[in-house]
This record gives structure tokens, C-alpha cells and sequence, in this order.
């Protein structure tokens, strides 16, 4: 005869058992897909990849560049303001593209740590730095939900956009000097 | 006590199994590498040896107490071995990855909370202390290890960390096992213990025929070599390096801004 306790005990087993092979299946799914990237599904990997708008975002890289110098970090006399460059990346929906960007260039500095690994430190480096991007990258969108923006956006978000466009620059430019498969694909993506 | 033969069949598949697989471990250079898990293996072949000759000439006491003692022994061994994987997975440099070590930290008491929870859940129908400490040890070591394992995959995949192979095969391996552990684990915490059940005896068997596959699973992938790395040229490295500081000098603003 099975307990009361049995039961409950059975009830809460079973649910906890399909939370783990769901998890588990999920992210061994998301392994295996960032494993066999080089090798077919390049394809669904740049699906990952959203469009931006290039030219408006490098717009304000360069303008932010230009403005600041490899020194001035204080100066706050930019062309563009806030709301110009809130509009410009597209509000929120611009924010969370490059978050989601941001996640699959820390896939590309997989991808060489697992081809390369006498180079694995630099590729962690790389790693931890496209982490960073992120971290910031979400952090304006924080701002964004907590309706902080107004406080947080103009500090943040010129320096963001502008790393986030540096960094993509950066992998194309990695990419180039490996001849790494897919390059074009990768440009037209970034 | 009295052995029958589907009980010395699967003695002999076990020690056998363990023999070959700590062969291949010694042949293929593979112990310096993975210390605990050899250290696993070994104790296994000790184990089975030491069990069989008090099953046949000790008392039912000894017999239990050793059982135990190897028990904790192995659940210890076990751990090492999680710890091990990690260790391959989550220092890819020699040290560890700090995005990452918060994070597995927090993996480690939040699995260890969730199993310990768990393990006071069912009834107690031990007859001893000795059987209780048993039945709800191995339960409770079976939920740690599928818990470590999942938080181990889950942190590698968000940070962007790969798996050496053999590190992947030995943990896929020793959590495909501890998931069905679980199940026969719960079975024997709801049904007991006793061998006269013939459902307590085929759960055993369940989870020793789940053992013996995963024996034969460690001994093919550990026989098998690792893929050779591909060579990186000098160019590329220095290519790569400079990159790197590039980005450091972006992220040394975005850090300015922080403060």
C-alpha cells in the first residue's frame, strides 16, 4: 500500500524530473547547433543575427568617435542628442537587436576557441569582452523598462552603439584575416 | 548470503567492464588527465572484489558496512569527478573564466538545496540507520549529480564556453546514469529495499544494466583520440591579439562611464 506521502512525494518527482530533461534538452539543443555552425548551419546561425540599419548606427559610432577623440570623454557638445540617437537606433526594438547580436557574437568567439585551442586565450579574452558589450547594451534596455532612460540614455547609449559598432567592425575584420567560411554572408548580416 | 546467477552474471559484466575500462584509461594516457575519474574506476575494481568475497564469506553486517563505506566513498569520488569536468570546461586558460565562477557557485548550493529538499520528501521504510543513510544517499547524490551536470551545460552554453570531448562523454555518461539512478533510486525510497520485492530487485537491475552501458560507453570514447586542433599560424595570432586590444581599449570608456 503507497503512502499519502508516496504519492506527493511521486508528484513532485515527476515534475521535477520534467524540468530537468526539458532544460537539458534545451540546452544541449543550443550546444550542439553552436557546435555544427561551420559545418551547414551557417545559414541558421546568421538567421540569428537581426538586421540593423548599418548606416545609422555607424553614424553615431562616428559622430560619437569623432566628438570625443582618443581623450575627451567628458565633453558633452554632441550633434546629435538623445532623442535624435533614440530614434536613430530604432527605440527599444534597435536596443534588443543589438543585445541579441551582441549574444551571437560571443558565438563567433566560440567558434575560434573550438578550432584554435593554442589560441584560447585571446578567443576568451574576445569572449569576455563581446560579454561586457552586452552587459551594457542590456543595461540600457533595463533603463529603458524601469523608465530610467531619460537619466541613463544619454551617458550610455552614444558609448554603447559605438563599441557595439566597433566590436562588429572588429569580428568582420578577424574573420577577414582567417578566412574564416561565410565572411560575405557575415558582412552582409553585420 | 546466498548469490544466484543473474547476481554473479552481473558481478562478473562489472568487473569486467572496470578492467577494461581502467586498461584503457592506463594504455591511453588518459588518467593524467582525468585523475578522479581513474581514481573512480579503480575504486569500482576494488570494490566489486572486496563485496563479492564478503557476500560469499562475510557476515550480513560486514557486508552492509562496507557496502556503505564504498558508498560514501564513491558518492565523493563522484563529485570529484563533476568538479574535474568543470574544471576542463570552465578554465579554458588555466584559470577560471570570472564570468563563470559566481555562477557556478550559485549552481552548486541552489543543486544542492533542491536535492536536499527533495530527499526529505518520501516516507522512511528503512529497518536500520544503515539502509536509511543508503537509500536516501544514493537518491540524494543521483538528483546533485543530473542537477550539477544541467547547471554545468546550462552555464557553458550562455557564456559561449566549449566541452573538450572526453570531458563532454565522461559527464553525458555519468548523467544519463544518474537520471535513470534517480527513478530507481525513488523506487527503492517508495517500495524499500528488500530483495524478496521483486520490484526492489528489478529496479537494481535497471540501474545496473544502465551502469555496464555506460562502462562500454567510457571505454569506446576514451580508447577513441581527441580531434587534433587545428595549427594556428603566427600571422593569425597576432592578428588576433590585436583585435583583442582594440576591443579592450572600446570597453576601457564603457568601464569610465560606469564609475
Amino acid at each position: 500500500m503507497i503512502s499519502d506521502r508516496s504519492i506527493y512525494f511521486v508528484i513532485v518527482l515527476a515534475v521535477f524530473l520534467a524540468a530537468l530533461c526539458t532544460a537539458g534538452a534545451y540546452y544541449y539543443l543550443r550546444h550542439r547547433r553552436r557546435r555544427r555552425f561551420p559545418y551547414g548551419t551557417w545559414e541558421s546561425l546568421l538567421k540569428r543575427l537581426s538586421i540593423v540599419d548599418r548606416d545609422k548606427i555607424a553614424l553615431i559610432a562616428q559622430e560619437h568617435l569623432n566628438e570625443l577623440g582618443p581623450l575627451r570623454m567628458d565633453e558633452d557638445d554632441s550633434d546629435l542628442d538623445a532623442t535624435q540617437i533614440w530614434s536613430l537606433i530604432g527605440g527599444l526594438k534597435g536596443l534588443e537587436v543589438m543585445e541579441r547580436n551582441c549574444a551571437v557574437l560571443v558565438d563567433l568567439a566560440f567558434y575560434v576557441q573550438q578550432w584554435y585551442p593554442e589560441a584560447s586565450i585571446v578567443a576568451q579574452q574576445l569572449r569576455l569582452n563581446a560579454r561586457e558589450i552586452a552587459w551594457h547594451v542590456g543595461r540600457l534596455k533595463a533603463a529603458v523598462k524601469t523608465g530610467k532612460l531619460e537619466t541613463s540614455f544619454p551617458d550610455y547609449a552614444p558609448q554603447a552603439i559605438t563599441t557595439y559598432y566597433l566590436m562588429t567592425q572588429r569580428v568582420l575584420a578577424l574573420y577577414q584575416a582567417y578566412n574564416l567560411p561565410g565572411l560575405v554572408d557575415l558582412q552582409r548580416a553585420l | 548470503m546466498h548469490l544466484g546467477f543473474t547476481d554473479f552474471l552481473f558481478w562478473a559484466a562489472g568487473l569486467i567492464g572496470h578492467i577494461v575500462l581502467f586498461a584503457v584509461i592506463l594504455t591511453r594516457h588518459r588518467a593524467k588527465t582525468f585523475p578522479f575519474f581513474s581514481t573512480l574506476i579503480a575504486m569500482d575494481i576494488v570494490r566489486t572484489i572486496t563485496l563479492y568475497y564478503l557476500a560469499l564469506h562475510g557476515t550480513r553486517y560486514y557486508y552492509r558496512v562496507t557496502y556503505t563505506s564504498f558508498a560514501i566513498l564513491d558518492l565523493t569520488l563522484q563529485f570529484c569527478v563533476a568538479y574535474e569536468v568543470a574544471l576542463q570546461v570552465f578554465r579554458p586558460t588555466g584559470e577560471w573564466a570570472p564570468d563563470v565562477r559566481k555562477g557556478f557557485i550559485i549552481v552548486v548550493l541552489a543543486s544542492v538545496l533542491v536535492a536536499a529538499g527533495l530527499t526529505s520528501l518520501p516516507p522512511s521504510l528503512a529497518k536500520t540507520w544503515l539502509a536509511a543513510i543508503l537509500t536516501r544517499g544514493n537518491f540524494f547524490a543521483s538528483v546533485l549529480m543530473c542537477e550539477l551536470f544541467l547547471g554545468m551545460i546550462a552555464l557553458s552554453v550562455t557564456a559561449g564556453l566549449p566541452w573538450k570531448p572526453h570531458a563532454a562523454r565522461i559527464a553525458q555518461g555519468l548523467g544519463f546514469y544518474s537520471l535513470i539512478s534517480i527513478v530507481t533510486d525513488a523506487g527503492h525510497n517508495i517500495f524499500g529495499t528488500d530483495r524478496a520485492s521483486q520490484i526492489s530487485v528489478d529496479l537494481s537491475l535497471m540501474r545496473m544494466v544502465t551502469y555496464l552501458i555506460c562502462v562500454t560507453y567510457w571505454i569506446v570514447i576514451l580508447w577513441l583520440d581527441e580531434p587534433a586542433p587545428r595549427e594556428l599560424p603566427a600571422k593569425i595570432r597576432g592578428q588576433l591579439i590585436a583585435v583583442h586590444r582594440l576591443v579592450e581599449y572600446d570597453l576601457r570608456r564603457l568601464r569610465a562611464l560606469r564609475r
